[in-house]
């Protein structure tokens, strides 16, 4: 799995590229972690190169949602597609994060 | 019949469902089905590795056949403490962000994936049963192996 951070105006966008699984989803929680300590508040999730997450990856999520909430900030999913968008649906996190397929929605 | 035996611990989770993979993949299964496998059979990985041995170690093995033409059984065998995952309730799928359980989901998602789940015990072993009824490729692509993907 490889992340890629990118800081716009209003928010950080942070692309999840390749496979995340129970081995990879502590590097995503660690860089989650490290930008709410830097003080992001509105983060975007691009899962637009991700081809599979697994419980341990929608945990890091919502663990990182909670702690946004606490601060008014809010995590926001962009792009969810294919095996990642049916995980997502199964878990009911499609209906309790907002979830975008245009980046500029999002941002907005 | 695939059959692989491995310590019980993360660090060997790619090797066991790389070697799944590629096991379905002579089969012929959908890269849709595969996916949704190796997510059920990653949780039940991960709940061994995490949860099976406490303070000890031990291994973990992993068996995969076909039962008749169009259905195929994996089962997850380990000499940890008793679990029956198949007792463990559902998530509240519908609960917000602040009263979501973080936990709970791995089994959701092999309840969601797999044909049918059983769980025994016998002679100080887990035998979780998945059996999923398979889904042949229709020539909707070549798979990706995880191993291309930057993991």
């Amino acid at each position: 799995m490889e992340l890629m951070v990118r800081k716009e105006e209003n928010a950080v966008i942070v692309s999840v590229i390749g496979w995340m699984d129970a081995v990879a989803a502590p590097q995503f929680d660690k860089r989650l972690e490290t930008l709410m300590e830097e003080g992001e508040t509105r983060i975007i999730i691009d899962f637009k190169d991700l081809e599979y997450i697994s419980s341990a990856g929608l945990q890091t999520i919502l663990a990182a949602a909670k702690k946004m909430e606490e601060v008014n900030g809010e995590i926001v999913l962009l792009h969810l597609k294919d095996a990642v968008k049916e995980v997502f649906e199964i878990s009911g996190f499609d209906m309790i994060f907002r979830v975008f397929d245009d980046q500029d929605a999002a941002l907005a | 019949m695939l059959s692989i035996k491995l310590k019980a611990t993360l660090a060997n989770l790619e090797e066991f469902t790389n070697s799944v993979f590629e096991w379905l993949r002579s089969y012929d299964v959908s890269q849709k089905q595969i996916m949704s496998i190796e997510l059920a059979l990653e949780e039940a990985l991960v709940n061994v590795c995490l949860y099976a041995y406490q303070e000890r170690t031990g291994d973990v093995e992993v068996r995969c056949l076909f039962v008749d033409d169009d259905r195929f059984l994996i089962e997850i065998i380990d000499s940890g403490i008793p679990f029956d995952v198949c007792t463990l309730p559902t998530p509240d799928l519908k609960a917000c962000i602040a009263e979501r359980k973080i936990g709970g989901l791995g089994v959701h998602f092999i309840r969601k994936m797999a044909t049918s789940i059983e769980y025994h015990r016998k002679d100080g072993f887990n035998i979780l049963s998945l059996t999923f009824k398979a889904v042949p490729d229709r020539g909707t692509g070549m798979v990706t192996l995880r191993h291309n993907t930057g993991n």
